[in-house]
């Protein structure tokens, strides 16, 4: 078995792959949104505290970091942030895949299905 | 006189210390919601519901009710003396929630309506027919009463939540229509007798919530929660160790004393009575090993023998 090379990312931004970047413009074509954005959050919750939010939205709030990353506007919430920074999240489709992935180095233990998280 | 009027009429126990947190917004209750072992989203106003936060480990936070006192404003109340045990853990999952919590520990009273006939006794003073689960704000004097029915408690439980003024007044009126005042000791008695687990003694971040006694709290069906993984797993496997047990004993026990089977460890106590109980026996709360979990299961504590009740 293989592993993959660990990604490494400046701890102060949060990255997308390209993958999961064309599913996010996949995404917004399917719900017809020319102007948008992918929210990337944390809330309380979840087997391990702490869960992941996804969504595509039309724009920033207020208090969001906008990042961009293969084309694709990301917005966190500066609240969320300090759970987030450094993190890398994937998409991997097929029979095997996952969907997004969360790659996240504050992450010191996941639950078994990955969507939560405690730091 | 105490315990009889606990068993079979109406005790009231006026709390001197408690936790009681204002959590309001409109995310309050979705949040409690993903972080606690009840299912709360369908919680309708005016209901109670009593639940369990835990660590991701599965340990006890704290048990409190959650009363949904007005649409995006809930009352959390708790038998825990240390309200920053919730306060802290709620407060550490809001991240982007709209909710905040406002410690009213200090600056509200509880009061607690406990036996068969506590409705009734608070019929003589509203004209108020309080279902259990359910909760109304009412008027007294001046002031407000809120009125919780907690139908989570093995025994009938009734929480009236008031200011420090009026809480003298009420509960000399509702001595007067009934109630017998109970004190820290009585209620400590008929608490393990009756194997209602207490704050601190039999829950805690030393238990999980299936042994320490709060197997009904926990909704096995409501997918994700803090702690949920390690719980149903503890659940389905039956990995659960250790069950709440009554022991009795010709003399009282001292909390925390292991207990000893031969050169094995049994358990440990968790809550003492030093009241006497009519037979001349003394009675104590415990988390008891699987093994020893039997009725009759004669047992040790500092040299002291027990029975499981």
């Amino acid at each position: 078995m293989t592993m993959a090379p660990e990604r490494s990312v400046p701890i102060n931004t949060i990255e997308i792959t390209e993958k999961a970047a064309d599913k996010v413009k996949q995404f917004a074509v399917e719900k017809s949104m020319e102007i948008y954005g992918l929210k990337v959050a944390v809330k309380g919750g979840g087997c391990s505290g702490l869960t992941y939010v996804l969504d595509i939205v039309e724009g920033p709030e207020p208090d969001d970091k906008v990042i961009l990353n293969h084309g694709v506007e990301v917005y966190v919430p500066k609240k969320a942030f300090v759970f987030l920074a450094g993190t890398v999240l994937d998409f991997s489709d097929g029979l095997n895949g996952k969907g997004f992935e969360f790659s996240n180095p504050n992450a010191a233990r996941t639950c078994g299905c990955g969507t939560s998280f405690s730091v | 006189m105490q315990l009889n009027a606990l068993e079979t009429r109406c005790g009231l126990l006026d709390w001197e210390k408690s936790t009681i947190v204002r959590h309001s917004g409109p995310d309050a209750l979705d949040l409690l919601d993903r972080l606690t072992t009840k299912s709360l989203d369908s919680l309708g106003l005016y209901n109670a519901q009593r639940t369990v936060l835990t660590t991701a480990a599965g340990r006890v936070i704290d048990t409190f009710l959650v009363a949904r006192v007005a649409d995006i404003d809930l009352l959390l109340i708790s038998d825990s003396r240390v309200p920053d045990k919730i306060i802290s853990a709620i407060n550490y999952y809001t991240i982007v929630e709209d909710a905040a919590m406002t410690d009213h520990s200090m600056s509200l009273t509880r009061l607690s309506l406990i036996g068969p006939k506590s409705r009734q006794v608070l019929q003589k003073i509203w004209d108020l027919d309080l279902e259990k689960g359910l909760l109304a704000t009412v008027k007294y004097g001046e002031n407000e009463v809120t009125i919780i029915s907690d139908d989570s408690r093995k025994v009938d439980w009734v929480d009236l939540i008031v200011d420090p003024l009026s809480s003298k007044k009420l509960r000399s009126e509702l001595l007067k229509k009934g109630a017998v005042a109970i004190s820290a000791d009585h209620f400590e008695h008929f608490r393990i007798n009756f194997s209602i687990p207490g704050a601190d003694a039999e829950y805690g971040e030393h238990s999980n919530p299936i042994e320490a006694g709060l197997l009904s709290l926990i909704d096995f069906d409501k997918g994700c929660y803090v702690g949920q993984e390690v719980i149903a797993r503890l659940d389905t496997y039956n990995k659960v160790q250790r069950d709440l047990r009554v022991l009795t004993s010709a003399e009282p026990l001292n909390e925390r004393s292991k207990l000893i089977s031969g050169s094995s460890t049994a358990g440990i106590v968790t809550s003492v009575s030093h009241l006497e109980t009519p037979e001349g026996n003394f009675v104590s709360l415990a988390l008891v090993r699987k093994a020893y979990l039997a009725s009759g299961t004669e047992l040790n504590a500092d040299g002291i023998a027990v029975a499981v009740k």
